[in-house]
């Protein structure tokens, strides 16, 4: 019983006498009964409104539905891909213009960090969806949606690794220093790639909010995951259905993204003890 | 459109956009804790199937995106025969998601506290109850005051989904698009309500971390 991995929520109760077993089994059975109870109803108002009939669900059965879907899923994809892999760019420049020598630049960037930090997305979404055109600034429609969910991500990408960076031991720097290496390549070559590993985890996380943030896509049109359900509903006249098992397909894969963010989180802890 | 035009003709729907914000992130927040609190009171308990019920709502409302939920409350719950205003929608969106996360950081709070604190406690004799309100409680509740101001923080860039329905007050993206499709406002629309949104979470981030320097349990 008594692992490593001890947490308060397991240590919070002493081992149960009889009485407090009882109670437990009691409050056990009584709770189950209510959830049952809750999922109860809720299927009953599914089916008071009808919205059990075969008509809002045969469609998942064809081929056509789930490719079409997938193409959908693609389009989120690639927007939320291409804009992780610019927020991490504009990110890491951020991150390397708030930590260098220069007031100016320091003053700049954490402006820049604070800024992007600040306004929510579909407010830069607005920007290049209704001010950029003003502004006789054309784009394609994934970039109207790619360009603001890599800003409003690059801001948080620059904080986590600078935490990384700030978390790699001062010696390190000094004992490469010391060897002679020049200040650039100590950065680039020693202190980056040990901040970097440190930060996948939080650097997953943030890949799920790029991608929630990609479903704002269909303000501009654009043909991602949640565009393509719309056309659906309008082909089938089933919103709940839909639009159900969308949010669904956007949980399950958030729901590993951040598994998958715990898994490299404590595998970097288990590597770390072992020296 | 310069900004003394704008501000002349739209300042006071800005202020009120302002105001509708802070309040939307008010209660929105107010919602989330007190969800977020109950969820994790589930959570931490030793009623296996509330454990388990809290664990999935964290798990749904951690990973469903913001405008996914907001749409399903709009547009599909309408065919349960269920009708909420579009306010309702909002407030339910906006503190769904972040008490999801409210939870998350509640529970970390509690990890932080070293089990053998728990065992000591129980040793001098504490009851169940003692041992949360005197130890578990006060730490948790320290400890997580950077992560709540984050979450406040969050929670207004939430409520920026009201722009996506008609709610009137607009709040202060949906200003922005108001303004744009119905004048030429340009970029200062913009950095208005970019401007407004910033200095609120940069005061939420400077009280937080006051609060915090005062209450911080150095270990």
């Amino acid at each position: 019983m008594r692992g490593a991995g001890l947490t308060v929520r397991d240590v919070l109760y002493e081992a149960p006498g009889a009485g407090t077993r009882k109670k437990i089994a009691v409050a056990t059975a009584a709770s189950l009964l209510l959830l049952a109870l809750l999922l109860g109803l809720v299927i009953r108002q599914f089916a008071i409104a009808g919205q059990l009939d075969r008509k809002y669900w045969f469609f998942f059965a064809r081929g056509t539905t789930w490719s079409f879907l997938g193409k959908g899923l693609l389009g989120t994809v690639e927007v939320a891909v291409v804009s992780g892999i610019l927020a991490f760019a504009a990110g890491f420049f951020l991150m390397v213009g708030r930590i260098s020598q220069s007031r100016i630049s320091r003053a700049l960037c954490t402006g820049i960090i604070e800024f992007t930090r600040g306004v929510p997305t579909l407010l830069f979404v607005y920007f290049f969806f209704l001010v950029a055109p003003q502004l006789g600034i054309r784009l394609h429609a994934f970039w109207k949606i790619t360009l603001p969910v890599s800003i409003s991500a690059c801001g948080v990408v620059a904080e986590v690794l600078r935490s990384g960076v700030n978390a790699v031991p001062k010696g390190q720097r000094e004992a490469a220093l010391s060897l002679g290496m020049r200040e650039g390549s100590v950065f680039l070559k020693i202190i980056f790639p040990q901040a970097f590993r440190v930060v996948i985890p939080a650097l997953l996380s943030e890949l799920v909010i790029v991608l929630k943030d990609t479903t704002f896509a269909y303000v501009i049109n654009f043909p991602d995951l949640m565009q393509n359900a719309s056309v659906l509903i309008s082909n089938y006249d089933a919103m709940l259905s839909v639009y159900l098992l969308i949010a669904v397909i956007y949980c399950i894969i958030n729901y590993l993204l951040n598994k998958a963010a715990e898994a490299v989180a404590v595998r970097g802890k288990e590597k770390g003890g072992a020296k | 459109m310069r900004i003394e035009e704008l501000l002349s003709q739209f300042g006071s729907q800005y202020v009120r956009a302002l105001l509708t914000t802070w309040e939307l992130t008010a209660l929105s927040a107010a919602i989330a804790f007190l969800l977020g609190t109950a969820v994790t009171v589930m959570r931490i308990s030793p009623i296996r199937p509330l454990r388990r019920f809290g664990d999935f709502y964290v798990q749904i409302f951690r990973n469903i995106p913001g405008a996914s939920l907001l749409i399903l409350l709009v547009y599909a719950l309408p065919y349960l025969d269920v009708v909420l205003s579009y306010r309702t929608c909002v407030l339910m969106a906006a503190s769904l998601i972040p008490s999801a996360f409210c939870s998350e950081y509640l529970m970390a709070g509690i990890n932080t506290i070293d089990p053998g604190q728990i065992e000591a406690a129980r040793s001098l004799g504490m009851t169940f109850g003692q041992i949360i309100r005197r130890v578990v409680i006060p730490q948790a509740l320290r400890s997580s005051i950077l992560p709540m101001t984050n979450l406040l923080v969050a929670t207004m860039l939430t409520t920026a989904l009201a722009s996506q329905v008609p709610l009137n007050p607009r709040e202060l993206t949906g200003i922005v698009a108001h303004i744009n499709t119905h004048a030429v406002g340009g970029v200062t629309a913009f950095l208005i309500s970019a401007f407004l949104y910033c200095m609120t979470a940069v005061a939420i981030g400077q009280a937080g971390s006051w609060i915090d320097r005062k209450v911080r349990i150095l270990r």
